[in-house]
């Protein structure tokens, strides 16, 4: 999930984007993780995440997802990942999972200093980190930066720039609510990494001219 | 991908989705994919669904609905008649699904996506001991794609500084020799949505490290998305924060942080 490190935005925007996820490692935690993975996708379905999904099923905001029947097919060494719209949530989460005890590993893509409080109050210590150093190389073949903001949710790079742009318009022009528009968004995103919710709040404030 | 001209009606929804903006209208009226820059993502394919109208019927409608002057608007994530046809892929343009399509498990890692395992499970395989700091340098991203040639030119490049590319990364498995960097010539020219170039270098090394990508940026036509990762100290503190600074760069705010709940704990000497 190499996908999930160069999120853009400002610090209050970031503020409600956290991406949990459970990984396997070969021979080391992923054979027999199928039912702890499962585990892992009730805990965060317990605290309203705002997108959930794995790579090889998609997410819940495509067409068709039963998120229960998703989670039963999940075998070993699935890529799941659940997004939290708010620390209070993510707190909860992170306490649930410390209690439970899987044995998979378990990152959080998010403010680096707000997630380590949350570790912090749970009584862990986080382990690794991971910072981004932004892009480098023919950065003038990149979009305005507001058009980055929704496109770095899906690192896959599945939500194109040009469907951005049309959703905006199509919100500016009353076509589309921005929760429509933006379910549309997270669609593209096909392991579940996506925040429908920040996307909305974007897509209402971009359609007004504010970016 | 391909569209069935004998099924497209020319709607463009397939346009805006294409996360390579490669899809255009021919002079026909139906939409053709320009398969040099497409990189098989499959996203146009799995986002529009397939409404099943007869191309017949759609083209009714529309003509019908054109006598009132009125126009027609499909919804933005559909493609009416299911034109949109994935083909089978031959080696080496498969390799375009293998590092586009998420869903796609790459065979070496095991990993969906482009198969890197960075920090993630840190805790459990001990890749990046104390002292040690990994880079992950991805090519293409965000949402322009990056050519294998520019991709050789950044992992060349990097292979003179001293680093230990990941043995398990796909980009490192298409390595014909990991001291050089150099990568398999019938690779080169496909194109991807992005790879990712994943090496471990010591703390030491990391002025060296950024010093190489600040030349080899200005070298490739596409961008470079750069992320550096260690393990924490036992206060949770992050060494290579300061050194980083150090060379003159900035830190993202945001970022990934390993909580080192994975069982078995790698237990360093
Ligand atoms: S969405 Fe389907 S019908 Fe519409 S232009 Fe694309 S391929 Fe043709
Ligand atoms: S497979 Fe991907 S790059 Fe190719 S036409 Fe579809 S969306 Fe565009």
């Amino acid at each position: 999930m190499t996908n999930t490190l160069h999120r853009q935005g400002d610090v209050e925007s970031l503020k409600g984007d956290f991406v949990v996820f459970a990984h396997t490692a070969k021979s080391r935690n992923r054979e027999g993780s199928g039912p702890k993975i499962r585990e892992f996708m009730r805990i965060c379905l317990r605290h309203n995440p705002v997108n959930i999904g794995d790579a090889k099923q998609g997410n819940v905001h495509q067409d068709d997802i039963d998120i229960n029947k998703l989670i039963s097919q999940q075998g070993d060494g699935a890529a799941a990942a659940a997004v939290f719209a708010d620390m209070e949530s993510l707190q909860k989460v992170i306490e649930d999972l410390i209690r439970a005890d899987l044995g998979i590993c378990i990152n959080v893509s998010g403010l680096l200093e707000e997630v380590r409080a949350c570790c912090v109050k749970a009584g862990i210590q986080r382990h690794s980190v991971e910072h981004s150093l932004g892009f480098w190389g023919a950065k003038d073949r990149l979009p305005e930066r507001h058009i980055l903001e929704i496109h770095t949710m899906c690192g896959h790079g599945m939500v194109s720039f040009n469907l951005i742009r049309k959703m905006i318009e199509q919100v500016k022009l009353r076509r589309l609510s921005a929760k429509k528009a933006s379910k549309i968004l997270a669609k593209c995103c096909e392991c579940g990494a996506f925040n429908p919710k920040r996307a909305e709040q974007l897509l209402e404030r971009f359609s007004k001219g504010i970016t | 991908m391909e569209i069935d001209k004998e099924k497209c009606v020319g709607c463009g929804n397939c346009h805006a989705v294409c996360t390579m903006g490669v899809i255009y209208l021919d002079e026909d009226g139906k939409s053709v994919v320009n398969q040099e820059e497409c990189v098989e993502c499959r996203t146009c394919y799995r986002v529009l669904r397939n409404e099943g109208y007869r191309p017949w019927f759609v083209r009714a409608v529309r003509k019908i609905l054109g006598v009132f002057r009125l126009g027609y608007l499909a919804e933005p994530d559909v493609c009416p008649t299911g034109a949109l046809t994935p083909p089978p892929l031959q080696w080496p343009r498969s390799i375009r699904a293998t590092f586009s399509d998420p869903s796609t498990v790459h065979e070496g890692t095991g990993v969906h996506g482009r198969g890197t395992d960075e920090i993630k499970s840190n805790e459990v395989t001990g890749r990046l001991r104390e002292g040690d700091v990994g880079f992950v340098v991805e090519l293409g991203r965000p949402g322009i794609g990056a050519r294998f040639r520019d991709i050789q030119k950044v992992s060349m490049a990097l292979a003179q500084a001293q680093v230990q590319f990941e043995p398990e990364n796909p980009v490192t498995q298409l390595m014909t020799d990991t001291k050089t960097g150099r990568i398999r010539e019938d690779v080169l020219d496909e194109k991807v949505l992005s790879a990712i170039i994943e090496l471990k270098t010591r703390m030491e090394n990391i002025g060296q490290v950024l010093r190489v990508l600040e030349e080899v940026q200005h070298q490739v036509d596409t961008v470079i998305s750069v992320g550096i990762a260690s393990k924490c100290a036992a206060d949770g503190s992050v060494v290579h924060e300061s050194l980083v600074r150090q060379a003159g760069y900035k830190l993202s705010p945001n970022g990934k942080t390993n909580l080192g709940l994975g069982r078995p704990l790698f237990q360093e000497r």
